[in-house]
Formats: structure tokens, C-alpha cells, sequence
């Protein structure tokens, strides 16, 4: 997996309580118990942890772990390209 | 009038998790107040914090992420309550369970820390669960996810009478056949810098800095104040021929509540007592007593200088010099909006084990206080009429009176 992928997957361990059994690529945040009001918790933690801004509705709780690392790794390339 | 029961109690002070070890603490007289290291450099850095309490391990694995600790502690307690009644949410129905829990300030550590992320990283750093950990009301909300409760379901806010506001109301629901079961409490966390300094700069907090165990002393000639707590107390309550008619083990009868307001000052209780004394007198009407058949008293006995001498004076007028009575703030501190909840469960505990605790660190009773005040060692004695006062800032009292099943 993506260095993304391995520092979303160290955000839920440590920041969400997330057993780290349960996490794999295909596990979505629905299957974690994590609904939309976590999802923005999340990119709270994000932003603030990793100085990485993800818009809102950019992932969805239905979305997989390893879809959500891409989402973000996208919204790095994209706000690289910007600057 | 409708007889209501006491069928569960759950307790979680700093006296010990669970009501076992809460009431052998209470019975044993000793202060659980300690210096506090999270109010290190404050005015005033003690307190009565619950040992050991692990939201992980006590609550769940993600309590702490979305749980403020108000919450934390009153699940415990209400997990405690609803087992020592012998029920379970998957036998009842839901929708005629009732949840009323007091809370005087709700998730003031999570204010506080949010509030300083706002200030230091600006606002995108702050908590997008803000707002759903520090609601006061989300313990109740919690409480009826956790049971399946889905009757009534609300927080009682009178100050440091919540939890004794939230047991009367629970009483009036269940006579009103609102809900058969009620799951009241009082909770509170207000142990934090903001709070334990506001408290501090009224000058409401006992000042015996280098000896935080003799620090709450109510009733004693050399009281300065109240030594703040957290905790949370909860119990079952049922009408009587329903909790007959399921066999379930009836601890106490809940008897009497009364309720008024002093209309007098901010902070100050009335110095006549006019309020609490209404409110003790339509308690014990309610429940059918007399004043000179009171067995014992909890008192509110904060440990401050006006609280207990105001409160001796309407104990004295009303129910005279027979009744012992006892302040267990003494050993948990005063645990604000839970006070009056964590009271009424030691009173129960009182009725049920034919006990009254001892006030701790109570050396030189007040001269000016004319009671039977418990010194000591807890003392044996049967108990038919016990009654568990609180009052408020704002001027709020209630009063509950709990009789022998």
C-alpha cells in the first residue's frame, strides 16, 4: 500500500480507536462504525496533523480505506499543481 | 399517592468505582481528596477525582473519542443500576423507559480544550465532535442509545441540586404513568482548570492546600469551603406493585420530593433557610411523615461556611435534634449537578444496610450547630424515614425522602 494509505491507517489506530485488526484496503468507514460526522473528524485530523485539506464531500462513508488514501494523495497533487 | 421503588443503584465516585466500593469509602470516613496535578499553578489544586477510572476499559474502546468524561462516568454508573435491578434492554420495552440525569455544567474539559485549539491553530483545527461531546443534555442522549431507553428523556439543570431535580422528576413521571421505568442520575466532570479557578475566585473552595484530606469538613467549626468532585450516581426506579410483580429486590421506597426556589440571591442560600425548609416539609408531606419521624439525614453539608449553617438551622427547626445526620461530601468532595444523585444512592444504601456513614474529618462540631451530627464511625441503627437534601447556586432546592420498603 501507499505511504498515504499507512499514515490514514496510523490516524484511526491512534487518533479514532480503531481496532488494528479490522483495517485493510477494503474495509470502508461504514464498516468501521465511522459515519459522515467522523468522516469530517477525520479530515479535521488531517488537515490539522498533515496540513492536508480535503473538501468535504470529496469521501464518503461508503468510500474504502485505500479510496480515501488515493482521495487525499489527489488533493495533495492538486493543490501542488495550484501553488 | 403511588408508591415508587428503588430497584437498581450504581455509584462512581472518588471513593472507589461501583457502589460497593463508593459506600464501604463513605462508611469508612476517610477524605478522598488529593492534590490534583492537572491544577498545578491554580489557587486551588485539589480535588476528588475517581481512581483508576479507564473510559477504555470502563466505558469502551471509543468512549474516549466520543464521550466527554461527564458521559464516561454516567454510563458506568447507569450499567451498574440497570444490573443491580435484574433488568436488561433486551427484555424491556424501550419506549417506556425513561432517562433524567442532572448535570450542572456538561463537557467543560472538552470546551476548554477546543477552546484552546481555536485560539492557538484557528478553526479548522477544532473538533468537528465539539459540539456533540459538550452538550449537557448528550448524557441522556447517550444513556437512551446505550439502553435502548426511548421514553422521556432529558437533563435536569439546578445547579448542584440536578441530580436530586432529576430523581423527583423521574418520580413524577413514573406517578404520571409517562414511563414504567426511569433510569435518574446526576453526573458531572467539572474538574477542570476554568472551573476549579471560577470556583476558586468566589471564594467557595476550601483553601487547606497542604492538607487536602481534612480540606471538606462539613459542620466543623473550622470549614473554609468545598473541596470540588466528580462522579456519577444512578438509580432504577419502578412504580412498587410493578417491581412486586417482576420479584425484583426493592432497595428503598421513594417517597417524597419536594421543590422550591429561594428567590433570594445569586450564590448566597437564604439565610432563613425559607426555601430548603419548604421544600423538606412538602417532601415529607408528600410522603406521609412527620417532621419528628425523620431517621436520618443526608445532608447537602457542602463544607462552606453559609451552606452548613444555614442548612443546620431548617434540619434543627424541622426536624429537630433526633435525626443523625451526616454529610458524605466529606470523603467524595462536592461532585456539583451529581452531588444530589450520588446522595440519594448513599441514603438508599443507608435505608437498605440500616447504616449511617460518618461525616469525615468533622473534629470540633460547629458550636452554633445543634444536630446530631455522625462523627467518626458509622453507626448502626434501623432506618424507616431517610431524607437527602441539595440546593443549588440560583436558589434551587430539592429534597427527597426515601422510606424502608
Amino acid at each position: 500500500m501507499t505511504p498515504m494509505y499507512d499514515t490514514l491507517a496510523d490516524l484511526l489506530i491512534t487518533r479514532f480507536q480503531v481496532d488494528a485488526g479490522e483495517i485493510r484496503p477494503d474495509v470502508t468507514f461504514e464498516d468501521l462504525d465511522m459515519d459522515s460526522l467522523f468522516l469530517v473528524e477525520l479530515l479535521v485530523v488531517i488537515q490539522s496533523d498533515l496540513g492536508i485539506k480535503v473538501s468535504e464531500d470529496a469521501v464518503s462513508p461508503r468510500d474504502t480505506l485505500e479510496r480515501a488514501a488515493e482521495v487525499v494523495d489527489e488533493q495533495v497533487a492538486a493543490s501542488t499543481q495550484r501553488s | 399517592m403511588t408508591a415508587i421503588a428503588v430497584t437498581g443503584l450504581g455509584l462512581v465516585t472518588a471513593a472507589g468505582i461501583g457502589v460497593e466500593a463508593s459506600w464501604a469509602g463513605v462508611c469508612a470516613g476517610q477524605s478522598a481528596a488529593r492534590r490534583d496535578p492537572a491544577l498545578a499553578g491554580l489557587p486551588v489544586d485539589i480535588s476528588c477525582t475517581v481512581p483508576g477510572f479507564n473510559p477504555a476499559e470502563h466505558v469502551g474502546r471509543r468512549s474516549v473519542l466520543v464521550h466527554d468524561r461527564f458521559v464516561q462516568l454516567a454510563i458506568a454508573a447507569a450499567r451498574e443500576a440497570v444490573a443491580d435491578a435484574g433488568l436488561h434492554p433486551r427484555t424491556w420495552d424501550g419506549a417506556r423507559v425513561g432517562v433524567v440525569v442532572g448535570c450542572g455544567l456538561g463537557g467543560v474539559s472538552t470546551w476548554e480544550t477546543q477552546h484552546r485549539v481555536l485560539l492557538n491553530e484557528g478553526p479548522r483545527a477544532v473538533s468537528a465532535l465539539l459540539i456533540p461531546l459538550l452538550v449537557p443534555n448528550m448524557v441522556a442522549g447517550h444513556l437512551a442509545m446505550e439502553f435502548g431507553a426511548r421514553g422521556p428523556n432529558l437533563v435536569t439543570a439546578t445547579a448542584c441540586a440536578s441530580g436530586a431535580t432529576a430523581i423527583g422528576t423521574a418520580l413524577d413521571l413514573l406517578r404520571a404513568g409517562r414511563c414504567d421505568v426511569v433510569l435518574a442520575g446526576g453526573s458531572e466532570a467539572g474538574v477542570s482548570p476554568l472551573i476549579v479557578t471560577g470556583f476558586a475566585q468566589m471564594g467557595a473552595l476550601s483553601r487547606r492546600l497542604n492538607d487536602p484530606a481534612a480540606a471538606s469538613r462539613p459542620f466543623d467549626a473550622d470549614r473554609d469551603g468545598f473541596v470540588i468532585g466528580e462522579g456519577s450516581g444512578m438509580l432504577v426506579l419502578e412504580r412498587a406493585a410493578d417491581a412486586v410483580a417482576r420479584g425484583a429486590r426493592i432497595r428503598a421506597s421513594l417517597a417524597g420530593y419536594g421543590a422550591t426556589a429561594d428567590g433570594h440571591h445569586m450564590t448566597a442560600p437564604d439565610p432563613d433557610g425559607a426555601g430548603l425548609s419548604r421544600a423538606l416539609r412538602g417532601a415529607l408531606a408528600e410522603a406521609g411523615v412527620g417532621p419528628g419521624e425523620v431517621d436520618h439525614v443526608n445532608a447537602h453539608g457542602t463544607s462552606t461556611p453559609l451552606n452548613d449553617a444555614a442548612e443546620a438551622r431548617v434540619l434543627r427547626e424541622s426536624t429537630g435534634r433526633r435525626a443523625p445526620v451526616t454529610s458524605t461530601k466529606g470523603v467524595v468532595g462536592h461532585t456539583l449537578g451529581a452531588a444530589g444523585a450520588i446522595e440519594a444512592a448513599f441514603t438508599v444504601m443507608a435505608v437498605d444496610t440500616a447504616t449511617v456513614p460518618p461525616t469525615a474529618n468533622l473534629e470540633h462540631q460547629d458550636p452554633t450547630i445543634d444536630l446530631d451530627v455522625v462523627a467518626g464511625q458509622a453507626r448502626k441503627q434501623r432506618i424507616d424515614v431517610a431524607v437527602s437534601n441539595s440546593a443549588g447556586f440560583g436558589g434551587q432546592n430539592a429534597v427527597l425522602v426515601f422510606t424502608a420498603p
